[in-house]
């Protein structure tokens, strides 16, 4: 063959190209695609939950990332179960993502999985909460959060643990009212509350359902009102729930504690009500960046990245719930040795880490429905306009005390 | 007895809210013979405009009625005129339009929140007046009063008022009133734009009492087919009565079955009306046609 300008030119070409080409081929990135609502009414919080997943990328990827991988975000709008289906399609076959995550919504994550499962992806879910979800023994999913049983443990501990201790009460002597709105979410919150004040000998004084839609909700605050209950727990959304709290204040219902469950911790509630109300108000919630550094190391460090990246502190606790879960999937992967789900399930179920060691305080113990049972909400109360975690006593920074306990 | 007489006052206050969002809901439907699926919105609307006024302009939202209920007016009149006259003599296709401006609103909002929730507080927020053991919020005491002026004054101003009979006039026939000499687009557009601006007034008066989001309107519209149905359909007093009827209904269902059933309980009711007097409690007979029947 002869050399010519144009042959040496050509091969110099295809040289270049192969020397470009090999290396980013073997630096693929791992590609996650992120479920969640982006548009529409929950989309501040979807949005929160992936800034949690995409901070815990930038995390990896300064680590070197997985396997020797970056990791890449890939973000897919789902606003519905519907919808969920659509996106995943979507990340699977236009994007080509390796795993799934999410979601902000429980309907989400169950038809979002399903649909992974048809292409064999696995899928990483942080935050939804139902416990239904993982019951399913879906073999591609697995919860690094907390369910909603876990939330009902810790609201029925505040009641036990804090309340009754400062009334000089027993739990048989507490009277409790239960309070949820009456979608598959709360309803399964409250059964589980309801077994384990059985299992503690307190029959709750009253259990009250309303709509989440519900214009007034001033005959579901009569009714615990003439209950007269030590303690109101209610678990709803946003609008309901501050709803509620506006008929309490104007209505005079005034039990010794209010206990809320998943809402109430934001400045939507705050906005609503004023921090003379809400002083000593319990929250049941995901741990959040100011919680105790010792319950959830690198707690700290996390509040410095999400000011540092997004110029403010976080809107709610979710996006700390998602960076953690994150980084368990990252272990999970790099045990695993490939994105197979199966073989990342399998290096999940087999990763031991005891409690309180990561930033919002969990540890990872998956038992047999792939649920992380060591991964537990905390209690926090408002403090003078402020969101306090106040249980257990290691969450809490020193020198916190509980206040306005029984309110005033 | 006391707990009767609370529950009572309650179901009352409750009335006020129903009887506030349905009165323009029913001169939209009695004039123009238009169900308006995006009166909720218009009650949005409303909310959000006390919420702006009160950042920007730091006024209370009891204040801000005098600007939101005209822009409203405005914003009604121009719906009309742009989008519902061209589709007239099309009933369902302005049910639909309505439906689509219902969308609209709601996701245009949603875009320039992004979800986020709001409050707009008042000076009289938290303050309660007490009738011996009944403790009732101010704030809903104002709208039940607001609900009763505006019912009288309406009533008062489509009887007595030559714009008002003209109004009646169009409602009962449009063609002989146009025979008349009633411009009858005109009294569409006013009519249509007094009702959003009815709901914008609404809006702003229960702004202190909710947590603003872009899908409330969805929340208020339900019910309030309820209250001009049982009402009766375009008719001014039906829908104040109406409004009281089902927030009592809701009110003594919710506390004395379980709040969980109320809305079921106020649909059977719903039902019930539409079978046994399909004209309503004030409505007149036949109007539930007329709705439907083509006009030209």
């Amino acid at each position: 063959m002869i050399l010519n300008r144009r042959t040496f030119g050509a091969i110099s070409l295809a040289a270049l190209a192969a020397a470009a080409g090999t290396p980013a081929f073997a630096a693929e990135p791992i590609r996650i695609g992120a479920v969640n609502p982006y548009s529409g009414a929950m989309a501040q919080y979807g949005d929160e939950v992936t800034r949690g997943f995409e901070m815990a990328a930038a995390w990896i990827n300064g680590q070197g990332g997985v396997l020797g991988r970056q990791v890449e975000i890939v973000r897919g709008n789902a606003t519905s179960a519907q919808e969920a289906i659509a996106a995943v399609e979507q990340l699977v076959g236009r994007d080509k993502v390796d795993i799934l995550v999410g979601t902000y919504v429980s309907a989400m994550s169950n038809a979002a999985s399903e649909a992974a499962m048809n292409y064999d992806k696995l899928f990483w879910e942080t935050n939804a909460l139902a416990r239904t979800l993982t019951d399913r023994q879906l073999p591609n999913y697995a919860r690094s959060g907390p369910s909603s049983n876990e939330f009902a443990l810790r609201s029925v501990q505040g009641a036990l643990e804090l309340v009754a201790p400062r009334l000089g009460k027993t739990a048989a002597d507490l009277s409790v009212w239960i309070e949820h709105e009456d979608s598959a979410y709360g309803t399964s919150i409250m059964e589980e509350q309801l077994r384990l004040f059985k299992e503690a000998g307190l029959v709750p004084t009253g259990v009250g359902a309303h709509s989440a839609r519900a214009i007034d909700v001033t005959d579901s605050i009569l009714r615990a009102k003439t209950a007269n209950p030590d303690v109101w727990i209610s678990t709803g959304y946003v609008g309901d729930t501050n709803l509620l709290l506006r008929a309490a204040r104007d209505q005079g219902f005034a039990p010794k504690a209010i206990i809320l469950l998943g809402v109430g911790d934001t400045q939507e509630t705050l906005d609503a009500l004023g921090p003379e109300f809400l002083e000593g108000v319990l929250l049941v919630s995901y741990a959040r960046p100011d919680v105790n550094e010792a319950y959830g190391p690198g707690s700290d460090a996390f509040l410095a990245a999400y000011r540092t990246a997004y110029g403010r502190d976080p809107i709610a606790p979710q996006g700390m719930n998602a960076y953690v879960g994150l980084k368990i999937l990252f272990e999970a992967i790099a045990a695993a040795g490939s994105t197979d789900y199966a073989a990342v399930i399998e290096a999940a179920r087999k990763i031991d880490k005891p409690m309180n060691t990561y930033e919002a305080g969990y540890g990872v113990s998956f038992d047999d429905n792939m649920q992380n049972v060591r991964a537990l909400p905390v209690i926090a109360q408002w403090q003078s306009g402020k969101v306090t975690p106040v249980y257990p006593a290691e969450a809490a920074a020193a020198g916190t005390a509980i206040v306005n306990l029984p309110r005033g | 007895m006391t707990e009767l007489v609370n529950i009572l006052a309650v179901g009352l206050l409750l009335g006020g809210i129903y009887a506030l969002v349905s009165v323009g809901l029913n001169l939209i439907f009695g004039v123009i013979r238009i169900v308006n699926f995006a009166q909720g919105e218009f009650v949005m609307l409303g909310m959000y405009g006390a919420f702006a006024a009160q950042i920007t302009l730091r006024l209370d939202p009891y204040v801000a009625t005098v600007l939101v209920g005209p822009a409203l007016f405005a914003l009604g009149a121009f719906v009309y005129w742009v989008i519902l006259r061209p589709l007239q003599g099309q009933p369902m296709m302005q049910v639909f339009a309505t439906f689509g401006l219902l969308m609209i609103l709601e996701n245009t909002v949603l875009a320039l929140t992004g979800g986020t929730a709001y409050s707009v507080n008042s000076g009289l927020t938290g303050y309660s007046v007490s009738f011996g053991p009944i403790q009732i919020g101010l704030p809903r005491v104002l709208v039940l009063t607001a609900a009763t002026v505006v019912t009288l004054a309406l009533g008062w101003y489509l009887k007595s008022t030559m714009h008002g009979k003209a109004i009646r006039a169009v409602a009962q026939d449009r063609n002989a009133a146009r025979l008349m000499g009633v411009d009858v687009e005109r009294i569409y557009m006013v009519s249509f734009g007094i009702g959003a601006a009815l709901a914008g007034l609404a809006g702003c008066l229960l702004s202190p009492l909710y947590t603003m989001s872009p899908q409330i309107g969805m929340n208020f519209i339900m019910p309030a087919f309820a209250v001009v149905v049982l009402g009766g359909l375009g008719s001014v007093k039906g829908a104040y009565f109406g409004g009281l009827i089902v927030g009592l209904t809701e009110a003594l269902a919710g506390f004395y079955l379980d709040p969980a059933l109320k809305q079921a309980v106020l649909f059977l009711m719903f039902i019930i009306v539409l079978v046994v007097r399909p004209s309503g409690l004030f409505g007149t007979a036949g109007a539930e046609e007329v709705g439907l029947r083509e006009q030209s």
